[in-house]
Parts: structure tokens; C-alpha cells; sequence
């Protein structure tokens, strides 16, 4: 009777996608459970969602029914192709990809990589960003229909479906790809490179956007959208307005870009998939074992800070200092700030300058009068998103920040050593930028404009991100991947994001109205002042919100736990 | 002074994690200079009162007072006194075993060069020299272990408090710890740890509890709690196991 039992009688039933899409729901659902505030945070992130689908929706939708149609299929294939990018790049810079099903957890389970990759790749489309992109785009099928009527709206309707499949496979590969590339740590400066080649990216479309705009002449760039059309950019989204507009034949071809396109994207994304499930064991990679020299607190010291403090807050210094390099998670924030800082106040100055002067000249030639004001404004950016890397420092430590807890350390010296440690590599950056800027508007002068809005925003945000950090941390889920986020926790770092970035812009708005104000004596007063106000305001926000995290340090501890 | 206080001392320590009760109200008293066992099944709530105890999780009520000095009212006096090796918790493990050491005798507030002599003792002790520069996050579970007790003792505490110090460590750096941790209490320290092997705490502790579903069921010596029978018997009473008949998961043999 037992002999019989062993034998498996009914053959294993078959694992389709949709039990993965169930058990993603139902992981989300049981992370909701008596979670007010995560409800809360998942429908805000939803409102928000639909509103800006709904936005897009209009805009999509405009060409068919203004002007004739003329410029469907332009916008068809810029804004699309704005989204593919959007997809592709942000996911590495600002957001993470949603890892509630993590690949590693099926690892042990008999599936094929062929079941495995599509389960996984459908639980990805359920998500609030996939679903607001697919209710945008249907604007197109609108545009399409309102042209070329029911056939085209039809193809239409293929397209989109398949352009959304594509800009969520290109986010799971290029993010799989490239944490898989960050754990090794020996291409972790080629890494760096590549993020900094994607962004360069941006720079590039930019200025056509810009020139777009000065262009009187839309039509000229119809050429431009046409090549873009043909690309995995812009295909799936012109094949029913190709339709609607009497080229019929183009529709299928441009599918099967996107198919294949699309066929690639999961291929790659399975690949690196692979490595990730087998690979994590090794995530420590081996280290040269030099032999240590000196005794074990010389040893905490970096080599260079032989004249730190060898005391409470020294050690604290010192220890955050090598987790910033040393960290991934954090690393990975670190390249981030030093692009966004170099490339988006260059391309808003140059581009707003070529904005005003409105001239087809060559940009950064000086010829365009740069504006304090705008310059202000753009540093004051830069500050703001440098200080809201430490939006939720304690949630890098984990459950590691017991030690702290056990130690007693005061809040206040906490929070000064954690600013001390972040300001260490950021100071030397920010000054970087400000020079950088100053040189490439060719105002050497600005300098202390410049270094001065730099350092008011960042004194300001991390006094802001103090609070924020003490407040609202949250855990990250403890693996190797610098971009993976638990669910729920998606939508709550944006709002925090927002949030601290929008007071802390607030709190710096005085350099931005004394430089547009001033004029020419701010240019000399600036640096001291923007310092003294950014140092200020960092010491201030140290002491109080150091008073909050004296009372809830138990709790934040708990905070930012993972959840087992 | 403080020697008239017992070592730690626990009054109605109550902890509910979304409505579900953890721990019901623990008393528990732990005389200076014993080692002292807590034993209870997966769940019981071992970890949830050793943390309310030291400081990392704040109870719903109760008192915990270490060698008189209450861990909710004047922390700072208390954790002094305090040397804890959670489980569960992660160490900063991006850093070298002598690092993390160091990190932690300089948030104690020692003295660097005191910090650097404890140091090379203990890693020497705890046969962690040859690991060098390597970073704890690399280490294997036994070694992870042994550094955690480290940074526990470094600061030289008078109460040390221990979650599962003996889960997943092989049988040699056991002993290790085993031998340290009884040359500590000879030395006049005070042990709490808590366990479901049986084994480890017949051997080693002087008194025992056994908790389950949140409440003591038994306290006392060691020779208390078992009387005549073996520990793991009365353990199993006291929790209310069930053996298995050999009717059940008849399928498991072919």
C-alpha cells in the first residue's frame, strides 16, 4: 500500500504564468494585511498612476482628432519612444524594479528557465507604472481609430499591447544585467562608466528636444520621427497610424520588430536571470588578503584619516565612510548623484540659455546670456538630490543598526557622524559641479553663485532627510541586487522622495530669490552665506531630529528589519 | 552595590505583535554570577523577551532592570552594564572581523589602545587571526557567530546576553564558545542564553527556564527544573509535544 503512494500517481500538473500573477497578488495582498498606512500609500501611488495615464491618454489622443492627423505619427513615435527610454533608464537611476517574486526563491524549484521567465515576466506587468503606461498609450489606438477607423485601431490595439511587453522587459533586463554586474566587484568602475554612458543618452535627445521646440517648422522632423519609427523605439507605436495612413504594408513589418526586439530583451533578461539564481551564493566575491598592518582601530580608519578622532564619533565617520564605498546599494546612489549633478544643471543652463536667446547657434559658445536665477535653480536641484540619498540611511544598515540600539549612541551624534561620513564624497563632488558649471557657461565668476546654491540645498536636505530618515525608514530587502525594493515599499520611497525633495527645495528657495534679486553683489556673498545657511541648517536638523531618534530608536530599529 | 540586584530581572514583560500575543507577562529573576538557560520550542518567545531585556524592542508593559539599572527609564546605564549577541540580526558585516571590533569598543566609548589589546586577544582566542582582512559578510555561519560574541564581550560587560549562540556553529568552535563562556562566569560574569538543545544547557547552566506560548512554565536550578528525570524529557511535557505513532505519512517508506 505504501509502495503504491511512492509512485506519483497523477503527473504533476503544469506551472503556467498565471500562478505566478496569483502568488504576486497574493504576496502584495498579505503585505497589506493590517498595514493601514501601506494601503494608503499603495491607492495614493495608484491615484497618482491614473492621473498621469489619464494625462497621457490626452496627449496620445490629441493628433487624431487636431490638424487632420499630421502629426500622429510624429508624437506616436517620439512620446512612445520616450516611454521605451523612460523604462530602460530610469528603473537603474531613480526607482529599482519591484522584486516581490525574487528569481532566487524558485531556484530549488523543478521548473523549466522557459516557465520560469514567463511567470516571472507576467507577475512584472501587474504593477501600478505597467499598468498606467498601457492605459496612456491606448491614446494612440484613439489617434488610430479616429484616423484610419476600425482596422487601424486594431493594429493599433497589437502594438501598444506588445510596445508595453517590450518597455517592461527592457527594464527587468537592463536592471538583472546590471545588478548582476554591480555584485562582482571587480567591474564595478565599468560598471560606473555604463551608467554614466546612459545617461550621457539623455543628453543627446535633449537637445533635439530643445531644437524641436525652437523649430517654427514641426514638419522637418518628420524625418527624424520616420527613422524612429522603424527602430524597437518607435515601432510598435506607429503601425496602426502606418495603417490609417494608407501604408498598410508597414504595419506587419513593424510588429515583427517588435516582436523581435521583444524576443531579445527576454532572452538576455533570462540569461542574466540564471547567473542570478545560481549566483548569489557567491555574491562575496574573494578579496586580496594582504596582511592587516597596525592594530584593529588604525585598521577602522581609512589610511587617509589618520587624523580623525579616535572616539565614538570617529568611529561612526569611519565606518559610514567605508559603507558608502564599500556597500553596493549605497555605491550605486554615490555614481548616481555625480551624474545627475554634472549632467542636468549643464544641459538646463545650456539648453535654457539657447531657450531665451532663441537662435540656431551652437551651444555653450557663450554667446547666450545665462541666467543667475536659472543657474541658482539648477544647483539648488542638484543639492536637493544629492541630500535625499540619505532619505532612508538607516534602512542600508537593516537589522546591523542593533548594534547602535545595544551601544546607546545619542541620536545627535548620530546624525552628525552619518552627514559627516555622505559629505565627505559629496562636498568634493558638489565643489566639482560648481566649478564645472561656472567654466562651461564660461563665468568663471559664478563660482561662488554656484558652490553657494549648491551648499545651502545640501545642508538644507540633509537637515530635511534627518527627519525624513528618523521618521519614515523602511526596510530593504537584504540581497545583493542595489536595485530591488519590496513591495509596497515602491510607492512609500517615491512619496518620501517627493517629499523631502519639495521641502528641502522650499528651504533653500531664498539663495535662488537673492541671486535673481542681488545681482552682482550676491555673486562675492554667495559661497559664505549659502555655506553658513547649508551648515546651519544641517547642525539644527542634527539636533533636533537627534532628540526624535533618542525616543524611537526601538521602533526604527524595527522599521527597518526586514520582515522574515 | 549593585551585587544585592539580581543580574537581570524581569517584571510582567508583555509583547503583542498585531493582536497576536508573543510574550504574556515574563518574571523572570537572574542571579549574579549563574548561567542561566532559556529554553523553549521555535516561536515561544525567546528572542521577543531577550530583546525587550536589553533594549531593542520596546514591551507593551513590564519592567527590565539589569543589575538594578531599569534598560526603559536610564538605557544608558543599563546598556554599559550590557554586552548582547542578538540572533538574527546582522553584524556590520562590511567590514574585517578586527574593523567590526574596533567599531564597537570605539561606540562603547573605550580606550583605542585598550580597544586594539582586547582585540588581537580575542581574535587570537577565537582562532580569527588567520581570517585577515577578509570582510564578515564572507565569513562561514560558525565564524559570524564567534565574532558576534566578541564584539559582545569586548567592552567587558557584567551581564551578557546570548540569542541561540549555538545555532548553526560547527562542534569545535562550540566548544570554543562554550569554554570562554565558562571562563567568563567563573570569572564572576553572568550568562543568559537562550537554547533548545538540550544537551548544551544540562552541560553548562546552573539554572534554568522554560518558556512556551509567551509564559515561564518552569524556573529554577538546573537540579529543580529535571529532578529525576532528563531535562529533555520534562522539556517535552512541559511543551506538550506528541510522538509519533508510526500510523502517520505511512507513504514516506517504500
Amino acid at each position: 500500500m505504501a509502495v503504491e503512494l511512492t509512485a506519483p500517481a497523477v503527473p504533476a500538473r503544469r506551472v503556467s504564468a498565471r500562478h505566478f500573477v496569483r502568488l504576486k497578488l497574493r504576496v502584495m495582498g498579505n503585505n497589506f494585511r493590517g498595514q493601514g498606512r501601506r494601503i494608503a500609500l499603495f491607492v495614493a501611488g495608484a491615484l497618482v498612476g491614473l492621473w498621469l495615464a489619464g494625462t497621457g491618454f490626452v496627449l496620445f489622443a490629441t493628433p487624431g482628432f487636431a490638424d487632420g492627423g499630421r502629426y500622429a505619427a510624429m508624437v506616436a513615435a517620439f512620446g512612445g519612444g520616450l516611454l521605451v527610454l523612460g523604462w530602460l533608464l530610469l528603473p537603474l537611476v531613480f526607482f529599482g524594479v519591484d522584486e516581490t517574486l525574487d528569481p532566487a526563491r524558485f531556484a530549488l524549484l523543478p521548473l523549466p528557465r522557459r516557465t520560469l521567465v514567463t511567470g516571472l515576466f507576467a507577475a512584472a506587468l501587474v504593477s501600478v507604472p505597467a499598468v498606467a503606461t498601457l492605459l496612456a498609450l491606448f491614446g494612440l489606438v484613439a489617434t488610430a481609430g479616429a484616423l484610419g477607423g476600425w482596422s487601424a485601431a486594431l493594429v493599433q490595439v497589437v502594438g501598444v499591447l506588445a510596445g508595453v511587453l517590450l518597455c517592461v522587459a527592457a527594464a527587468r533586463a537592463v536592471t538583472s544585467a546590471f545588478a548582476s554586474m554591480l555584485r562582482s566587484r571587480r567591474v564595478r568602475d565599468l560598471a560606473a562608466v555604463l551608467l554614466a554612458v546612459a545617461a550621457a543618452l539623455l543628453g543627446p535627445l535633449q537637445l533635439v528636444g530643445i531644437s524641436a521646440l525652437q523649430e517654427t517648422d514641426w514638419d522637418s522632423l518628420t524625418g527624424v520621427s520616420e527613422v524612429v519609427g522603424w527602430t524597437p523605439f518607435g515601432a510598435p507605436w506607429t503601425a496602426g497610424i502606418d495603417v490609417a495612413e494608407g501604408r498598410a504594408w508597414a504595419a506587419p513589418i513593424k510588429l515583427l520588430i517588435t516582436a523581435l526586439a521583444l524576443l531579445a530583451l527576454v532572452g538576455w533578461w533570462s540569461r542574466s536571470l540564471e547567473s542570478a539564481m545560481v549566483g548569489a551564493a557567491s555574491s562575496g566575491g574573494a578579496r586580496a588578503k594582504s596582511d592587516p598592518t597596525g592594530g584593529a582601530v588604525s585598521q577602522l580608519f581609512p589610511r587617509a584619516a589618520t587624523w580623525a578622532r579616535r572616539d565614538q564619533f570617529g568611529a561612526l565617520v569611519a565606518r559610514e565612510a567605508r559603507y558608502w564605498w564599500r556597500d553596493a546599494r549605497r555605491r550605486a546612489n554615490l555614481i548616481t548623484i555625480a551624474v545627475v549633478g554634472i549632467f542636468v544643471p549643464v544641459l538646463v543652463n545650456l539648453g535654457g540659455a539657447g531657450f531665451t536667446t532663441n537662435s540656431g547657434q551652437g551651444f555653450g559658445q557663450g554667446s547666450a546670456e545665462p541666467s543667475a536665477g536659472l543657474v541658482s535653480l539648477s544647483m539648488l536641484f542638484v543639492g536637493v538630490v544629492a541630500a535625499v540619498t540619505l532619505a532612508n540611511q538607516f534602512g542600508f544598515d537593516g537589522s546591523a543598526y542593533a548594534a547602535h540600539v545595544v551601544a546607546g549612541v545619542r541620536g545627535q551624534q548620530e546624525l552628525r557622524a552619518r552627514m559627516t561620513a555622505f559629505s565627505i564624497y559629496v562636498v568634493p563632488m558638489l565643489a566639482v559641479v560648481s566649478i564645472v558649471i561656472a567654466v562651461v557657461l564660461d563665468r568663471p565668476g559664478w563660482i561662488g553663485l554656484t558652490a553657494g546654491g549648491l551648499f545651502a540645498s545640501y545642508g538644507a536636505g540633509l537637515a530635511v532627510n534627518s527627519f525624513v530618515s528618523v521618521l519614515g525608514a523602511y526596510a530593504l530587502p537584504e540581497t545583493s541586487n542595489p536595485f530591488a525594493m519590496n513591495t509596497g515599499a515602491g510607492v512609500a520611497k517615491g512619496f518620501l522622495t517627493m517629499l523631502a525633495m519639495l521641502v528641502t527645495a522650499v528651504a533653500a528657495v531664498p539663495m535662488v530669490v537673492a541671486a535673481a534679486l542681488l545681482g552682482d553683489v550676491w555673486h562675492w556673498l554667495a559661497l559664505p552665506v549659502g555655506a553658513a545657511y547649508g551648515l546651519g541648517a544641517a547642525l539644527l536638523g542634527a539636533y533636533l531630529a537627534g532628540d526624535v531618534l533618542d525616543r524611537r530608536q526601538p521602533e526604527l530599529l524595527a522599521a527597518v528589519t526586514p520582515r522574515r | 552595590m549593585t551585587d544585592e540586584h539580581p543580574a537581570l530581572s524581569l517584571r510582567g514583560l508583555a509583547k503583542r505583535f498585531d493582536g497576536k500575543v508573543a510574550v504574556a507577562g515574563v518574571d523572570l529573576d537572574v542571579p549574579a554570577g549563574s548561567f542561566y538557560g532559556l529554553l523553549g520550542p521555535n516561536g515561544a518567545g525567546k528572542t521577543t523577551t531577550l530583546s525587550m531585556a536589553v533594549g531593542l524592542l520596546r514591551p507593551d508593559g513590564g519592567q527590565a532592570r539589569v543589575l538594578g539599572q531599569d534598560v526603559w527609564v536610564d538605557p544608558v546605564r543599563a546598556k554599559q552594564l550590557l554586552g548582547v549577541m542578538p540572533d538574527g540580526v546582522r553584524l556590520f558585516d562590511r567590514l574585517s572581523g578586527a574593523e567590526l571590533l574596533a567599531y564597537h569598543g570605539l561606540l562603547r566609548g573605550m580606550d583605542p589602545a585598550v580597544v586594539d589589546q582586547r582585540t588581537a586577544e580575542l581574535l587570537d582566542v577565537l582562532a580569527l587571526t588567520d581570517a585577515g582582512r577578509t570582510l564578515v559578510v564572507d565569513y562561514s555561519a560558525g565564524m559570524k557567530k564567534k565574532i558576534g560574541l566578541a564584539c559582545a564581550l569586548l567592552h567587558g560587560p557584567r551581564l551578557l546576553v546570548l540569542d541561540e549562540p549555538f545555532e548553526a556553529v560547527d562542534p569545535v568552535s562550540a566548544a570554543l564558545i562554550r569554554d570562554i563562556l565558562a571562563r567568563y562566569v567563573a570569572s564572576g560574569g553572568t550568562v543568559i542564553f537562550s537554547s533548545h538543545v538540550m544537551e548544551v544547557v544540562e552541560r553548562l547552566c546552573s539554572h534554568v527556564a522554560i518558556l512556551a506560548e509567551g509564559t515561564i512554565k518552569r524556573v529554577g536550578t538546573i537540579d529543580e527544573v529535571r529532578g529525576k528525570r532528563s531535562l529533555e524529557d520534562v522539556f517535552v511535557e512541559v511543551v506538550g509535544g506528541r510522538t509519533a505513532t508510526g500510523e502517520e505519512l505511512a507513504w514516506l517508506s517504500n
